[in-house]
């Protein structure tokens, strides 16, 4: 692509504006040097007509795990890479997980700087405990000047409070925030499903949806007392969003994520015990899921993600219960959110706020708008295209997704970081 | 009803859960369980309505009364029955289960006969696999053998099940037995009641068709039957009753406590027992009142008949 070019005749949506009619983008040297319907295109090199197609800010994603480095047979950097362009993301954040804590000062730099050689820009969250254990604090500091994106302690919460307050205080130096996943040990522990009359029919070890109620009541507490700033990671439940509701009523710095599964699926996707299903927190009741979407309408939650999780086995070949839990999702997260479009639950830019000013503001990243002098990062969508998920024809390697064979309305048609183009779609 | 003048087969060639059964399909299983407990009691008990077939005991948790009668059961209709043990073996080392059912599968076995911790293995395998596949107990869901013996014993003694009150007593939250026994019991018409402590019921009890008993002595009134389950003390967390002993004292079963129930009440008790926390051993040998060596016994027969018509419709499938 030349070093200036101009996109003409799309839909823009830019939810930092709250814009969303006709116009284009005029790129220069990887920036937006001009938006609107009327652009000086003297100066462009190459202009593409872009046929009325959605013109948005490329897609943040603040939660997706990679396999560990050199997985027989897994998903590699160029994969999820790659993947990730062809959903419309140009910045992916890595969260650790227990294959890959992201604990090591030593070698983070390096691991981000090698990951950023696929195109997208892929940042790094850092462990908020060694080994993910909840009880000795990572180096959190030498992560931070590193460029960790902000602490998690992956899928564990932290169970010790006076753990989590010094976490908590700790981070507030580095102004990061700490991704708490937010379930109450002792109600959660082992459970595979939400507490319903069908998992109770099944017999399946599950939690309450209270139990997320409790822990985040519990980490603004916390949060009041050390300071810190705390991001509620994946709320998932019509409790969970009482309780960041009233921390917000008491003034406390909370953010909250919202995973894509819990925004468009329920327990009874997962009725068959199809171990595809098998997601965590898990999937939960329909209720919840509403009260999901409406928060996201109302702008409670701050942020989508992905939590793409590929599993070492690509049949997940353990019954339900015993399944790996976790879906791909960055290929098929725009297009299953964009259901939620065509239902009319959502309008376009309430759908897609969370998934690039919001997380940009979050983490206080310039991209994510369509403004004057921020980086060209941008995603073409065909909001009218229709298309069947089928996970062979995916960029990953593997194929556990929860999504697999739905049908979908609307795809990436193509996506660019400072200005270059890093998936083009020709179907 | 006789099948001729019914004209209907059974038609499963997989048994999961009981939800996959109809009245209908139970009648025609209790049939074939009634003449084979005649034939069990003979001294010439074999049979070759499943010569030829295969059966697999694939049993990922310990048993010795569930395989052992299955095994039996087998055995007397003919079939050749191997037992796998799969605690000991491949998933110990690191094996799925899928591809511990596709080897197995691929040498060729007609039914397998599965036990397993987990949710929904059972089915996992029927799908994975093909196989016909008959549910000997997975998690806390289903035990559906189980469940038919029970039915069946009662319906033995009574000619039906409809009408009659019959109370579970216990563990209800970690028990598949229960779910079994609901599942056929409200199916066919009988009054259920369940008692137990709050924190051994599942928490949508209330939508199960039951009525929830918390006292003993209010549960057992005017019953027909009562039947103990075990502590499901391997599936426990934590605790929840405080005691063997306190458990006893407030909901254990003998014939002091059991003083309001239908004066020919059956006391039943799926095994193995835990004699003084669920019941008094001088209940549980009360030959008078006592059921749980003829659930035993019928359980064989049961399983005959459930193998039977399942070999029935393999070799149907087979032939078209």
């Amino acid at each position: 692509m030349s070093s200036s070019f101009a996109i003409t005749n799309a839909r823009l949506v830019d939810p930092a504006s709250d814009y969303d009619g006709p116009g284009g983008v005029l790129v220069e040297n990887g920036l937006i040097a001009q938006i609107g319907e009327e652009l000086d295109l003297n100066s462009a090199d190459d202009i593409v007509d872009a046929g009325g197609k959605i013109l948005a800010p490329a897609l943040i994603d603040l939660r997706a795990s990679k396999e560990p480095a050199l997985t027989p047979d897994g998903e590699n950097q160029a994969s999820l890479a790659a993947g990730a362009a062809a959903g419309g993301f140009g910045t992916v954040v890595l969260a650790p997980n227990d294959h890959s804590p992201l604990q090591t000062a030593g070698g983070f730099a390096g691991m981000t700087r090698s990951l950023g050689q696929h195109g997208i820009r892929v940042l790094s969250a850092a462990a908020a405990t060694q080994d993910l254990a909840g009880e000795n604090m990572a180096e959190i500091g030498l992560m931070a000047k590193a460029g960790a994106a902000y602490v998690s302690n992956g899928d564990h919460t932290i169970a010790d409070s006076r753990v989590l307050r010094r976490v908590l205080s700790y981070s507030s130096q580095f102004d990061l925030w700490l991704a708490l996943r937010a379930a109450e040990p002792g109600l959660s522990r082992g459970a595979v499903a939400t507490e319903s009359d069908w998992s109770a029919r099944f017999g399946l070890p599950s939690e309450p949806t209270m139990a997320e109620r409790i822990a985040i009541d519990r980490a603004a507490s916390i949060a009041a007392l050390s300071g810190g700033k705390l991001m509620v990671d994946r709320v998932s439940t019509a409790d969970g969003l009482a309780a960041i509701r009233d921390a917000r009523k008491r003034d406390i710095e909370i953010a909250a994520t919202c995973a894509i599964a819990h925004l468009t699926l329920n327990e009874v996707d997962a009725g068959g015990l199809d171990s595809a299903f098998r997601i965590d927190p898990p999937l939960r009741l329909e209720d919840d899921r509403r009260a999901l979407v409406a928060a996201i309408a109302d702008g409670e939650i701050d942020a989508i993600v992905s939590d793409h999780r590929p599993t070492p086995f690509d049949d997940k070949g353990e019954p339900f219960a015993l399944a790996i839990p976790g879906t791909l999702a960055l290929e098929t997260l725009l297009a299953s959110l964009l259901a939620l479009v065509h239902d009319e639950e959502l309008s376009l830019v309430e759908a897609l706020r969370p998934l690039t000013i919001g997380p940009a503001d979050l983490l206080g990243l310039p991209q994510g708008r369509l403004s004057t002098g921020a980086p060209a990062d941008l995603v073409l969508i065909d909001g009218d295209k229709p298309w069947v998920c089928n996970p062979d024809d995916f960029q990953s390697p593997r194929g556990n997704s929860a999504w697999s064979g739905r049908r979908f309305i609307g795809r990436v048609a193509q996506t660019f970081v400072d200005g270059q183009s890093i998936h083009n779609y020709n179907g | 009803m006789t099948r001729a003048a019914f004209s209907y087969d059974f038609p499963h060639r997989h048994l999961v859960s009981v939800a996959d059964l109809n009245p209908v399909d139970i009648s025609l299983i209790f049939e074939r369980a009634e003449h084979w407990r005649a034939i069990n009691r003979t001294p010439d008990k074999s049979s070759d309505a499943l010569k030829g077939l295969t059966v697999l005991n694939l049993f990922f948790e310990a048993s010795t009364r569930t395989q052992g009668s299955f095994e039996m059961a087998a055995k007397r209709l003919g079939a050749d029955v191997v037992n796998f043990a799969i605690a000991h073996s491949s998933a110990s080392k690191g094996e799925s289960l899928s591809d511990t059912a596709r080897t197995l599968a691929a040498m060729q076995p007609d039914i397998m006969v599965v036990r397993h911790s987990a949710t929904g293995a059972p089915r996992f395998l029927a799908e994975r696999t093909g196989l016909s596949v008959i549910n000997a107990g997975d998690g806390m869901h289903q035990h559906p053998t189980q469940g038919l013996l029970d039915v069946f014993t009662m319906t033995r003694h009574w000619g039906s099940v409809g009408g009659r009150r019959i109370l579970i007593i216990g563990d209800i939250l970690h028990s598949r037995v229960a779910r079994s026994n609901i599942g056929l019991l409200s199916m066919l018409g009988a009054d259920i009641r369940v008692c137990a402590p709050p924190t051994l019921l599942p928490t949508d009890i209330d939508q199960w068709g039951v009525d929830v008993f918390h006292e003993l002595e209010d549960a057992v009134t005017d019953c027909d039957a009562i039947m103990a389950l075990r502590q499901q003390k391997e599936r426990m967390s934590g605790g929840f009753i405080p005691s063997g002993r306190e458990f006893f004292h407030l909901f254990g079963l003998s014939h002091e406590t059991i003083k309001s129930a239908k004066p020919d009440v059956l006391i039943m008790h799926p095994g193995p027992m835990n004699r003084g926390v669920e019941i008094h051993t001088k209940l549980a040998d009360d030959p008078d009142r006592s059921v749980i060596m003829e659930q035993v016994e019928n359980g064989v027969a049961v399983r005959m008949a459930v193998l039977e018509l399942i070999g029935a419709n393999i070799r149907k499938e087979a032939a078209a």
